[in-house]
């Protein structure tokens, strides 16, 4: 055999060929999973990850902060010299007790308040966030509620 | 169905699946799937199971990539190039080295090995055992007819480097004809 034919033996291989399932069905499920979870087929996955990395990325920001904030408030009340601050326990998101120490923390609680409920607002179903924001209210209530005291 | 009018339908079907007619897309993959996914299963080494995975992928690739299909060509080789480049892609993702699946050394050193007549079959599972790069070049150039110009640019080599690849891989599968002979 010479190269020639050897040559046209292996143009002979390009053949069409059917898989040997039909894929119509398994593509069409991809089709429709990526259209229901509003993904982009490409590149798959990515973006679903990407944002839950971001909202744990805020939790845990979040999450920080509060533990600052009620760190600031423990500290404050521990110190018998804190001095008497703003008896405005009503809820308000802008409250602002005269001691910096307290103001400190209570503008950390009012930040990670609002910055839940943006969260929230993108991601409604999400549990750990609507905790979150939970906590940093009962949080609030309880600086208030200290302050009033050290008060 | 004459192929003047089986392209006045593909052309129809192009535009309504890039409107989003999942009918219609179903009707091209029917037209167009024996000829990606022979393409493909050869690319892979005549293995069905990933051939079948990267022919799935390259037809959810094309949907989504259809509204930017821009009717300079025809779509069937759009489809197949686009389906080409999902086998490439596989094979670097694998890792391929030129090397890693058959090295020289373990074949029987024949000299100049003989062009061997053998069955279908026979070459099918030779060019299977080839390392995946140099299969990619010999089935591209010696079964599917591209230039080295165009392997180079889907490969992302020099147009020499595909030459010499074609060349070490003829070798090859000479020698694994050889030695199975």
């Amino acid at each position: 055999m010479n190269e020639f034919e050897w040559r046209r033996q292996l143009r002979d291989l390009r053949q069409p060929l059917l898989p040997q399932r039909d894929l119509w069905g398994s593509i069409e499920a991809e089709l429709d999973d990526a259209e229901r979870t509003h993904r982009p087929v490409d590149g798959v996955l990515h973006e679903p990850r990407a944002a839950r990395r971001r909202h744990w990325l805020v939790a845990a920001g979040l999450a920080a902060s509060l533990l600052l904030a009620g760190g600031i408030g423990w500290r404050v009340l521990q110190t018998p010299t804190a001095t008497p601050v703003a008896s405005n326990t009503k809820a308000s998101s802008h409250w602002k007790p005269s001691d910096p120490r307290l103001a400190g923390a209570a503008i950390e609680l009012d930040a990670a308040q609002m910055e839940l409920r943006l969260a929230i607002r993108q991601s409604p179903d999400s549990p750990s966030l609507q905790r979150l924001l939970d906590r940093a209210e009962q949080q609030q209530t309880q600086l208030r509620h200290l302050a009033s005291q050290a008060g | 169905m004459s192929p003047a009018s089986t392209r006045a339908n593909d052309s129809d079907d192009v535009r309504a699946a890039a409107a989003g007619d999942r009918h219609a897309f179903q009707r091209l993959y029917r037209l167009h799937v024996g000829r990606v996914h022979g393409a493909v299963y050869r690319l892979a080494g005549y293995d069905h199971a990933r051939a079948e995975d990267i022919t799935q992928d390259a037809f959810i690739r094309a949907w989504q990539k259809l509204p930017g299909f821009r009717h300079e060509s025809a779509f069937g080789t759009w489809l197949y190039r686009l389906a080409v480049n999902v086998a490439l892609m596989d094979i670097r993702a694998r890792g391929a080295d030129p090397v890693s699946m058959l090295d020289d050394d373990h074949l029987p050193d024949t000299g100049e090995t003989p062009f061997c007549a053998a069955e279908r079959e026979e070459l099918e599972r030779a060019i299977g055992q080839l390392p995946p790069r140099a299969r990619a070049v010999l089935v591209l150039h010696d079964i599917e007819g591209w230039r080295h110009e165009d392997i180079g640019d889907e490969l992302g080599m020099a147009v020499g480097t595909s030459k010499a690849q074609l060349h070490r891989a003829r070798g090859l599968l000479r020698k694994v004809l050889g030695a199975s002979s």
